[in-house]
């Protein structure tokens, strides 16, 4: 084979390859399909992938309102995509941010406030919750989860529901807003 | 007009490789292996120097009559399945996610652990998918899972599986000896 050159060199060729290929999806961005309601105005139930950016594993540089892939606690290899409510010392509702209709009068609480009480998150901990809050099982279930499981952030969603790659793409943005400019928007 | 520009670029590199010549093709043969080096580290294994006392006497035994540290070969290909009680882990710290860890598997899912000090409560049961990991050196040396409660098993880095220094106390881990130890605590 004069066109490949000799089968060993080939061979380590190919093996350097793939090792340069493990170590970007690994310390630079990865992509993977994911299902499930539990984050549904955001992300669809199926035919989704996501662009995760693996800079940002065990939580580095993750702030409240990203989303954020993560290991599940109770299932050992299973990954999920949830979103981040709160940090280290922050101060979060347990039942947060309360789902409209479950809590029928208004003294029970519910609407965001501290019916199922409030913690602090503690250090090296991060607390996540789905967008689609009746369909998701998040910290609201175990707790808060270890910085150490976050696996990345997810900076992109991809759907192929167009011929042209330049329209898979599309970005997903921090859904933290600031309470002022929360405030002005109309409605 | 791109074949303008790539042939501008083609030029340049050819006057360029004059200067670099054979040490710039040996150094980029190097850095080829770099990637190769890096993923073995994170998918088969790496070797490990332990700090502190938490595993005092089985790591750093000679803590107080050496500085020197043990070295033990950390294993990570299927590092998060298949534990084990006894088992010594590296996991990421669950107060420091950029801090590794090493502890024994004292529980694994469905145990119930009989806590030491720090803990709240006197017993606790393992829930799924996450292991009670405690050091050998007890309450005053080792910060565990007495602390922080069980962790999840995807916390776990890798298996230590042989120690290589100190020469006298190398060799295979021998794990399975201390599961039943464990076991009389329960």
């Amino acid at each position: 084979m004069p066109f490949l050159g000799h089968p060993l060199r080939l061979l380590l060729a190919t093996l350097k390859g793939l090792a340069l290929a493990h170590v970007g999806l690994t310390y630079g961005f990865s992509v993977g399909a994911g299902w499930g309601p539990s984050m549904l105005p955001t992300f669809m139930t199926t035919q989704e992938w996501f662009v995760t950016d693996r800079r940002c594993r065990r939580g580095r540089g993750v702030r409240v309102g990203d989303c954020v892939a993560y290991g599940i606690p109770v299932e050992t290899g299973e990954e999920g995509v949830k979103r981040v409510i709160g940090l280290p010392g922050d101060y979060v509702l347990l039942n947060s941010p309360g789902l409209a209709g479950e809590y029928e009068d208004e003294e029970e609480g519910g609407g965001g406030t501290a019916a199922g009480g409030m913690i602090q998150v503690p250090r090296g901990h991060c607390y996540i919750v789905g967008d689609n809050l009746p369909w998701s099982r998040d910290s609201r279930d175990f707790g808060p989860l270890p910085l150490g499981l976050i696996k990345g952030k997810v900076v992109a969603k991809v759907s192929f529901d167009s011929w042209n790659p330049l329209y898979w793409f599309s970005k997903v943005e921090n859904g933290l807003r600031h309470p002022e400019a929360a405030l002005a928007r109309p409605g | 007009m791109a074949p303008r520009a790539l042939n501008s670029i083609w030029t340049r590199v050819k006057r360029e490789r004059s200067r670099i010549g054979l040490f710039g093709l040996y150094l980029f043969a190097f850095a080829t292996w770099i990637p190769v080096v890096a993923a073995f580290k994170n998918c088969i294994g790496e070797l490990v120097w332990i700090t502190g006392a938490s595993m005092y006497p089985f790591l750093n035994a000679e803590k107080d009559r050496t500085a020197r540290r043990d070295v033990v070969v950390n294993y990570k290909y299927n590092a998060q399945y298949g534990l084990k009680r006894g088992m010594i882990v590296t996991f990421w710290n669950p107060y420091n996610p950029e801090l590794m860890t090493v502890k024994r598997i004292v529980g694994i899912p469905g145990d119930v652990v009989r806590t030491r000090n720090p803990y709240p409560v006197s017993t606790v049961k393992v829930p799924p998918g996450h292991i009670w990991v405690e050091g050998d050196g007890g309450e005053r040396e080792s910060q565990d899972s007495n602390t922080y409660g069980p962790i999840a098993a995807g916390l776990v880095i890798g298996k230590v599986t042989h120690i290589l220094w100190p020469f006298h106390r190398s060799g295979k881990v021998r794990w399975w000896e201390y599961a039943e130890k464990i076991r009389d605590r329960g």
